[in-house]
């Protein structure tokens, strides 16, 4: 087929290309940014070339068998595509934005090394139907995380980021013992194959919750949560590429391809999940209450909010599917935009308490404007882009009778509100305690503005996603709306 | 053809010493580097599949029969690999000729030795070419003449020379039994046997002799020592195919193709194996010594090989295989790491370095490879090996150690992060500013070895196909 190309070069120009960076950052920075921009672009190119078959109900497959049931399937339905786009675009805004941040430390071949190759396995994560090409590309994010965590060398970072890798590896590797126990009843690692299999012998409940524990460490969910606020010593782009944007939605985008489109767990899980997800949700929200160290506290918060990610995916109901997907979209553009402001206080003021900071507003106009519509969206006032997709979580949820759950999480949103009016008003609201501070470089000023100004625009042109959303879930679950 | 691959390394120590001993000090080195060559070459490209039957009168009075089979052939190419890097090593470390030429020389009749292991095909022929393998190890061990290094030699002259013994009395009753000492002869005989009871007490005693040779966790006391005590490039040799074919490619052979499994024999290399992976581990976990952590860190390795044996599945025997191939390239390229940065800055305790990789980058780059691939991360090759035991494991339904095999693999990370993070991750020491990248010897076999794990993990399926599931040629009796 004609877009098989473009599935390849989705994944393999990144992966390729950023061996190559190293190389070129010898040769002159500059050469070596622009083809580390060039490549990512190029990712984001070839994923929006896929929309329009995509959105046409075409589902493209690449396979190639070998033994053992270990076969190289790349499959771009919606969900993958949907995912794809949202991940490539996101990494390009933030790559844009290192070009600011990045240019005065060592290391940076490493770091754009890292960041683009991080890229290529994501992509190849996304477009995998096989569970052990799954698990290849989910593990070269967790070492491209980790080097990027340890960037400054510093021995407690190092100490974070060995940390954040086993906790990971943990996961993944009780998720491979998950895998093996569904190839044991399928003869095979192909999803449609153990798809099925499923429609005929249900799969064990031991299977879902060694698969879980996988899901839930990648994403950070309580009780595996305690590497990402750690992490937040990694350069800021890195927090918000890794931790915010795209790395912790592997979790949530593994659930969503295995255990929404592949098969359907007990209905056991149905109550469990969101009842894992809301605790999370719940205690991260009161730690970003309590948490004063900025970076820490935007990271609670991305534990909090993928709580509701995992409720709208987990409860049953297809509209809360539907919200639980474009949440994806909302909480990563709005959460970079907040990660990226943070990575500009930090830099200018050399802090990262919001207690010795305040009235930053006069200083730092255009970050604080993004800071603030960045967490309107997450916050989910409307008609920023996280009001509708907050809305269609809940609204699937009650749909599905989950009141109870529905009120915790409800409280959840309102602390949301509260944690993110305290930092802002914290940082920028008040008496100026810093008079040296200034408005960060051209391109991270740039890139926050975008994301922010994209955190409204999402919200104002909601129609477009959401009927994508609509059209990913009808093809997951073969079912119309 | 193969008997060359013994025969030539004895003519070349005899023709090395004898006539013009003085003019060939230099060449020494080359003809090491030749042969090993010679030997990855003649593999490679060797018709694949056959089942060579080669049948050599080269002692008068006894008649060797030498096989090969696809077992036999990753042995081989192991070994011709980790030769050729241990001979780069050594000519790195040691400057003084004739020492260079002592050592090339020891080299040749262990290669010797090796290859004898791997080609044999009865039992007391094994045991000949076991002791000419163990006595060049001693005299390897014990060759920069040090005190720790001679103490770590007796140590693993004694346990050998108990195994040994193990292994002669196995011989000799199953001689008794069986009336040949032949494979083929044993296998069959142990399947008939009347004598039940002794045939069991011979080969218990023939696996401990060879659990003690492959340093698994009940046995292995010696290992550490010699692992640590030794010479850089020796370090390299021993880890990476000393042991591996004294020990644990025996034990694969003997079980695989001359024992047969039985439900004790499974059990008990099952928890011999997963003791090993386990407290290996945990062992390594509390080294601050750069080669003892790694030396121990071989201990827990070659139990996930044991597991993979003990599954008896086709499945489980290619898993053990290419791990035993892998931790061959993995951790010998780990020990020239440990070399590297021995001889660039004078020490090997961890606590003393830190933030070599901006120093050392090619050290640091593939010890990170090394490090990753034999934590078993992908897509580097040692995620392939253990993923192909887990499986067969768990396939086996021996879910417990399935398990238990799998979550150790977590103990692996966290010890080689520790030495990451000690080592090479992190800031630079200041008394460390000076330390410059190591000679070329050393990135040649780093580079070499790096790319073999790359490669292998990038292209398993073929070589899955290709060099993996033929292993089930492996013929059983």
């Amino acid at each position: 087929m004609e877009y098989s190309c473009t599935l390849l070069n989705a994944i393999f120009v990144p992966i390729i290309g950023a061996f190559i960076l190293p190389l070129a950052g010898r040769v002159s920075a500059v050469i070596r940014n622009t083809i580390a921009f060039g490549l990512i672009a190029a990712s984001l190119i070839f994923s929006l070339k896929m929309l329009p078959a995509v959105s046409a109900g075409q589902t493209l497959v690449i396979n190639k068998q070998f033994a053992f049931g270990l076969n190289f399937v790349l499959v771009a339905d919606p969900l993958a595509v949907f995912m794809a786009s949202i991940s490539s675009f996101l990494s390009t805004i933030i790559l844009f934005y290192s070009f600011g941040y990045i240019s005065h430390y060592e290391n940076q071949n490493e770091y754009y090394f890292m960041v683009v190759l991080f890229l290529g396995a994501m992509m190849g994560l996304i477009f995998s139907a096989n569970l052990v090409l799954l698990y290849i590309f989910w593990e070269i994010t967790a070492i491209t995380s980790w080097r990027l965590i340890g960037f400054f060398r510093e021995k407690n970072h190092v100490l974070r980021a060995d940390k954040a890798f086993l906790l990971t590896a943990f996961g993944a590797i009780t998720m491979l013992i998950g895998f093996v126990s569904l190839y044991q009843q399928a003869g095979s690692f192909d999803l449609s194959a153990i798809k099925a299999s499923a429609q005929i012998h249900p799969i064990a409940n031991f299977a879902v919750m060694l698969i879980l524990f996988g899901i839930l460490s990648k994403s950070a969910t309580l009780p595996f949560h305690t590497w990402l606020p750690d992490a937040g010593v990694a350069p800021s782009p890195v927090t918000a590429l890794l931790h915010a944007a795209i790395l912790v939605k592997i979790g949530v985008y593994v659930f969503a391809r295995i255990f929404v489109a592949t098969v359907t767990p007990a209905q056991f899980w149905q109550t469990a999940v969101p009842v894992i997800a809301a605790v999370s949700a719940i205690v991260s929200a009161g730690a970003a209450l309590m948490e004063t160290d900025l970076k820490r506290l935007i990271a609670y918060s991305t534990v909090s909010q993928i709580g509701f990610i995992f409720f709208g995916l987990s409860v049953g109901n297809s509209l809360a599917i539907a919200g639980g997907l474009l949440y994806i979209l909302m909480h990563g553009i709005a959460k970079a935009g907040l990660f990226l402001c943070a990575g500009i206080i930090e830099q200018n003021t050399k802090t990262k308490d919001i207690t010795k900071l305040g009235g930053l507003i006069n200083t730092m106009p255009v970050t604080a404007i993004s800071f603030l519509l960045c967490a309107f969206s997450v916050m989910g006032i409307p008609p920023f882009g996280g009001f509708f997709s907050k809305y269609m979580v809940f609204a699937g949820a009650i749909g599905a009778q989950k009141y109870w759950i529905s009120l915790v999480f409800l409280i959840g949103a309102f602390m949301t509100i509260l944690y993110l009016f305290r930092a802002f008003n914290l940082i920028f609201l008040g008496e100026a305690k810093m008079t040296h501070a200034k408005e960060g470089s051209l391109s991270m000023v740039t890139s926050v503005a975008i994301l922010g100004a994209l955190s409204l625009l999402s919200g104002l042109t909601v129609y477009y996603p959401s009927k994508f959303v609509e059209m990913t879930v009808s093809h997951m679950l073969g079912v119309k709306f | 053809m193969y008997s060359s691959l013994i025969l030539i390394p004895f003519f070349s120590v005899i023709v090395l010493n004898l006539p013009f001993r003085t003019l060939m000090k230099k060449s020494a080195f080359w003809v090491c580097i030749a042969l090993s060559l010679i030997q990855i070459f003649a593999v490679l490209f060797s018709p694949t599949g056959s089942l060579g039957n080669l049948t050599e009168m080269f002692f008068s009075f006894l008649r060797v029969d030498l096989w090969i089979d696809n077992l036999s052939r990753i042995m081989l190419l192991c070994i011709g690999i980790v030769l050729f890097t241990a001979a780069w090593v050594q000519k790195e470390l040691s400057k003084d000729e004739e020492r260079q030429f002592n050592f090339m020389n020891v080299l040749l009749l262990l290669l010797a030795g090796l290859n004898g292991i791997v080609l044999v095909r009865d039992i007391f022929s094994l045991y000949v070419f076991l002791e000419i393998t163990a006595v060049s190890s001693f005299i390897l061990i014990g060759f920069n003449k040090e005190r720790d290094a001679f103490e770590a030699a007796f140590k693993y002259i004694i346990l050998s020379v108990i195994a040994t013994a193990l292994m002669l009395t196995s011989i000799g009753l199953l001689l008794m039994i069986a009336g040949d000492t032949s494979f083929a002869t044993i296998s069959a005989t142990l399947k008939t046997s009347p004598d039940k009871l002794l045939a069991m007490f011979a080969v218990a005693i023939f696996l401990c002799a060879a659990f003690i040779k492959g340093g698994v966790m009940p046995f292995h006391g010696w290992l550490p020592d010699a692992y640590s005590a030794s010479p850089a490039s020796v370090s390299v040799i021993l880890a990476g195919v000393v042991t591996k074919t004294v020990g644990v490619y025996t034990l694969i052979r003997i079980v695989y193709s001359v024992f047969g499994y039985s439900p004790a024999l499974t059990l008990i290399l099952l928890i011999v194996g997963t003791l090993s992976v386990v407290l290996g581990a945990l062992a390594a976990l509390g080294q601050s010594d750069f080669k003892r952590m790694l030396a121990y860190s071989s201990i827990s390795q070659v139990g996930y090989i044991v597991l993979g044996l003990a599954t008896g599945s086709m499945l489980g025997l290619a898993g053990a295989v290419f791990h035993l191939f892998n931790h061959s390239i993995f951790k010998s390229l780990l020990f020239v790491n440990s070399a590297a940065v021995e001889s660039s800055t004078g020490t090997r305790n961890m606590d003393n370095l830190a933030g070599l990789a901006k120093k050392m980058p090619v050290t640091g780059t593939t010890s990170i490879l090394a490090s990753l691939s034999c934590a078993g991360i992908p897509p580097l090759a040692g995620f392939w090996s253990k993923l192909l035991i887990i499986v067969a494991l768990w396939m086996g339904k021996f879910y417990a150690f399935a398990i238990i095999a799998a979550l150790a693999s977590i103990l692996t990370l966290a010890y080689f992060l520790s030495l990451q993070r000690r080592v090479f991750f992190g800031k630079l020491r200041e008394d460390l500013a000076h330390i410059k990248e190591s000679g070329f010897g050393f990135l040649l076999s780093m580079t070499i070895l790096a790319l073999i794990t790359i490669g292998a993990g990038l292209g398993f399926p073929f070589i899955l196909n290709s060099f993996l599931l033929p292993v089930k040629t492996i013929s059983g009796g």
